[in-house]
């Protein structure tokens, strides 16, 4: 039987790829980010008990669900429709190109001796801009 | 770039969704298509010319493309 719409409840094979694609994704990201969650804390704790490079090995550990993330991420774009990727394609540029003003106007007021920010200010601000420029540039595309 | 597509999904009694599953896109792009804010790559335009059992260009209208 032909299905008419995507249900939520549906089984994967029965989506068509787009809403697979997505699905896929959120089930993929939940679990890496339940694999950050279980390592995050213990590995805080242990970084400050042990040296040198076993100090830096476990230092990047959170690291490896989030290369994870991505590469779900990448899958995910490939697998969604055409439209789709072109909204989160152009909102990521915008958010790319959000970034690099802010980080340079920063630039700026750090020789004002303003403080050096953390290194996390760039995903804030990446994964902010693109959230925020996702609706705007989808607007153009509603009927 | 004006299309027939929402004139041929009526004619097939089909909804946005169905259209949407049939092509393997989502409902939002089919409406994006139908209200002429989206043009469509040349392999989407095949297949909804496929779908529809006419060829792509009594589909679209070549004359609506801007310059």
């Amino acid at each position: 039987m032909y299905e008419t719409s995507p249900r939520k409840n549906a089984p994967a094979s029965s989506l068509n790829p787009t809403d697979r694609a997505k699905r896929q994704y959120k089930i993929r990201f939940w679990i890496a980010i339940a694999v950050y969650v279980a390592i995050v804390f213990p590995v805080s704790f242990q970084v400050n008990h042990t040296a040198g490079a076993l100090r830096i090995a476990l230092a990047l550990t959170p690291v490896l669900p989030m290369i994870a993330i991505l590469i779900f991420a990448i899958q995910m774009m490939r697998g969604i429709d055409e439209l789709e990727r072109q909204i989160h394609i152009e909102a990521l540029a915008i958010a790319a190109g959000v970034t690099a003003l802010l980080a340079i106007t920063y630039g700026f007021l750090e020789v004002a001796h303003f403080p050096r920010p953390s290194a996390w200010f760039t995903y804030a601000v990446v994964m902010a801009a693109w959230c925020i420029a996702t609706p705007f540039v989808s607007r153009k595309y509603k009927g | 770039m004006k299309n027939r597509i929402r004139v041929l999904r009526a004619e097939h009694e089909w909804s946005q969704a169905e259209v949407a599953d049939r092509l393997g896109i989502a409902r939002q792009t089919v409406n994006a298509l139908e209200t002429g804010k989206y043009a469509p790559s040349l392999p989407l335009a095949f297949k909804i010319s496929r779908l529809f059992g006419k060829a792509v260009d009594e589909i679209f209208d070549p004359n609506s493309v801007e310059e």
